[in-house]
């Protein structure tokens, strides 16, 4: 159909030529990244090292142990005090410590200590708090061991003596249910702002071109089918076109940074390449087209029919869109559940039932296929997909064509149907 | 000139509304045919039937002849709704093209003729302008652009002066006498009368869904006319009772007269002259069709009432 792909035409280029969407596109990337660089960067910005002094009564805590300890780490300083206790008691601000605590006379090495208070003048950071109470720990555990009598070699025992679990799935050996989770997170918050995102677009767009008339010019030219349905293929393409854009950067991305040696950027590279070996990439990518595609479908003449519905006031298309955005937010909301029993019942049914199963599939579909997700479960999904899409735009068409021409009073739910089902 | 447009006995019925019962026209080629209603009396159902957005519940529509068939021949049908219809936010120039495309014409003959009516109508430097740039009356020129760029026969114009000054109006009048003169049929909905009077070679009313009138502007003045009379004359006899007329109102410099039943205005004149009034002037008072409309369509309720059907 000619005219259909000038509809087409006409709605990608008026989408894609907008000043948000080449903002939307471009910041998202960027924003990705300022987010994973720039919270290492704040965070080296923003270090400041905490100095304790220890008053050791008890004569347990040697120097060369804190200065062993404080090796490891050089933001939270422990220093054997030689600090006349009073002047720290009366006057902390003047000493070149954060705070003090005392280790009393009459401690054992064989109880330890429960709630050894750490004075200061400032409300420690918990992360501060837990690394000295670490180091302390530390150097509490040798002075154990000298006291004891554990020599390095037995310790080493001690400490690498262990017993390990790997879990290995017989149907996929290389799976790994931490990446698997990562990527399927990844995928359904990704489907999940697309919907949310698109879905509305079409739903305004439906809603402009009916509130400014020119759907009744459209429709004098075309079938109001053809008018939806490009309005919605339009729409898709510039959701294609962005996801695509965001794929690409983010991998140039990371193949230009593969160079340098930075700390978060290396963390991330080698995540990413173990994630390559452990998780089916091209399968994964290709179901995630599919599903967002699909997905975006399903929904997306439902959007329309609800667009169509709106008069002039955008409240309207807030109440007419929200029993919309339910089962996608449901989705969101099972996704806990998934996770925890990727096999289970709930998975199952979240994954073939078209409401949800776009981004519930797309939680599944990285722990494997067939180990996770057997191969009828992907196929009666993507069926019962592709005829949900066909049965949501079959329906939604049949109130468009009314709703699109409708002024006047936001009509009811039961008016909706009466228009869908009427002949 | 053939009829180019008949509906026969077409019905158009909403849940609770007759919005179209019955309604039969004939359109010849190149008329302007004014289609008259109050609010609400399905002129805008009867137009959607027309233009192919509804199917008739029951009736005919003929096209040129032939059975309306709406996928082939909307193409020869352009149709300007009331209200704005434009997208805000596209330039003017894809805007006209990307409408007369989805009319079917190629993409250098639409250039070209939108290029010649922005000429035309004086609006070569909008091109690259946004509709939202735009007043009301200029996007009401670019609307009626679009609406006659694929030379359609038959063309129908809701309201197509509403916020143009006079001189665009007196510009766009004079683009509709010329596709009329071109063979183009015009249909004509409005409100405003005078308009009516000035431009409709016929003139349709309908309310409540039903036609109520159908003729010429001058024909409809006719037949509704009262026998009134202006006469303006230095004085008018004092007993009136053996006068083929009745005074009806006496104003500054004329009165109104209303000639009784089997008199003419020659008993009038000769009635007067031999009475010894001088008379300057004597025309017939024929009522406007703004009067008739009002008198037709007065004692049914303003608003239409919600019915069961």
């Amino acid at each position: 159909m000619n005219k259909i792909w000038l509809i087409i035409k006409r709605e990608y280029l008026a989408k894609v030529r907008k000043r948000t969407f080449i903002i939307s596109t471009l910041l998202f990337p960027v924003l990705y990244f300022a987010l994973i660089f720039g919270a290492g960067y704040l965070s080296d910005k923003t270090k400041k090292v905490v100095n304790i002094a220890v008053v050791d009564s008890s004569g347990l805590f040697t120097k060369e142990k804190i200065d062993a300890v404080n090796r490891i780490d050089s933001n939270h300083l422990l220093t054997l005090s030689a600090t006349h206790l009073a002047t720290l008691k009366t006057n902390l601000a003047a000493t070149p410590y954060d705070g003090y605590m005392i280790v009393p006379a009459n401690a054992k090495w064989q109880t330890g200590f429960s709630n050894l208070p750490l004075y200061t003048n400032r409300t420690l950071s918990v992360e501060a708090s837990i690394a000295i109470q670490s180091k302390l720990n530390r150097a509490w555990d040798q002075i154990k061991n000298e006291r004891l009598g554990i020599d390095t070699a037995m310790l080493s025992i001690i400490k690498k003596s262990n017993v390990d679990i790997i879990p290995i799935n017989v149907k996929d050996k290389k799976s790994n249910a931490g990446h698997s989770t990562l990527i399927g997170i990844i995928a359904a918050m990704l489907i999940y702002i697309m919907l949310m995102l698109y879905g509305s677009q079409v739903m305004m767009g439906v809603t402009e071109e009916k509130t400014s008339r020119i759907a009744e010019v459209v429709i004098s030219s075309v079938k109001p089918f053809q008018l939806m349905l490009g309005k919605i293929i339009g729409i898709g393409l510039v959701a294609f076109t962005q996801i695509i854009i965001w794929v690409s950067v983010i991998l140039i991305a990371y193949s230009i940074t593969g160079g340098q040696k930075t700390n978060a950027v290396d963390g991330a590279i080698a995540q990413v390449q173990q994630i390559f070996n452990t998780v089916n990439v091209p399968q994964v990518l290709f179901f995630l087209v599919f599903y967002l595609m699909a997905g975006f479908f399903f929904y997306a003449s439902l959007f329309a029919a609800a667009g169509s519905a709106v008069n002039e006031d955008m409240r309207e298309a807030q109440s007419l869109s929200f029993p919309l955005m339910m089962p996608i937010i449901f989705s969101m909301i099972m996704m806990g559940a998934v996770l925890k029993d990727p096999a289970g019942p709930i998975a199952v049914w979240g994954s073939i039932i078209p409401f949800t199963s776009p981004i519930i599939m797309m939680v599944r579909i990285p722990f494997g296929i067939p180990s996770t997700v057997p191969w009828w479960q992907i196929g009666l999904s993507m069926l019962s997909l592709v005829g949900g899409f066909f049965f949501t735009t079959w329906f939604a068409a049949r109130i468009y064509r009314t709703g699109i021409l409708m002024y006047g009073k936001k009509p009811s739910w039961k008016e909706l149907l009466k228009w869908a089902f009427r002949k | 000139m053939g009829t180019i447009l008949a509906v026969n006995n077409l019905k158009k019925y909403f849940a609770n509304q007759r919005a179209v019962d019955d309604i039969s026209l004939s359109l010849q080629e190149g008329q302007i045919f004014g289609l008259l209603g109050p609010n609400g009396a399905g002129k805008t159902t009867l137009i959607r039937m027309i233009t192919g957005i509804f199917y008739p519940d029951e009736g005919t529509i003929t096209f040129n002849g032939k059975k309306f068939d709406p996928i082939n021949d909307i193409g020869s049908i352009g149709y300007m709704p009331e209200e704005r219809g434009l997208y805000k936010k596209m330039k003017i120039g894809e805007q006209a093209l990307y409408l007369a495309q989805l009319k079917g014409l190629s993409k250098t003959d639409a250039t070209q003729r939108i290029k010649q009516w922005f000429v035309k109508l004086e609006m070569e430097s909008w091109w690259n302008k946004k509709v939202e740039d735009l007043s009301k009356g200029m996007q009401q020129k670019l609307q009626f652009v679009t609406t006659v760029l694929h030379h359609p026969r038959l063309i129908i114009l809701d309201e197509p002066f509403s916020g143009l000054d006079p001189v665009n109006s007196n510009l766009i009048k004079d683009e509709i006498f010329n596709l009329a003169k071109n063979g183009a049929t015009i249909i004509f909905s409005t409100h405003r009368m005078e308009q009516v009077e000035e431009i409709c070679d016929q003139v349709a009313l309908v309310n409540k869904g039903k036609k109520i009138l159908d003729n010429t502007v001058a024909d409809i003045r006719q037949n509704f006319k009262e026998h009134l009379f202006r006469v303006a004359a230095d004085h008018l006899p004092a007993d009136l009772t053996t006068a083929p007329f009745s005074l009806q109102k006496k104003d500054k410099e004329a009165y109104i007269i209303k000639i009784k039943e089997e008199k003419n205005s020659n008993d009038v004149l000769h009635y007067l002259l031999q009475n010894g009034c001088t008379i300057y002037a004597f025309n017939e008072i024929l009522p406007s069709l703004n009067e008739i409309f009002i008198r037709l369509v007065e004692g049914t309720p303003t608003t239409r009432q919600f019915e069961n059907i």
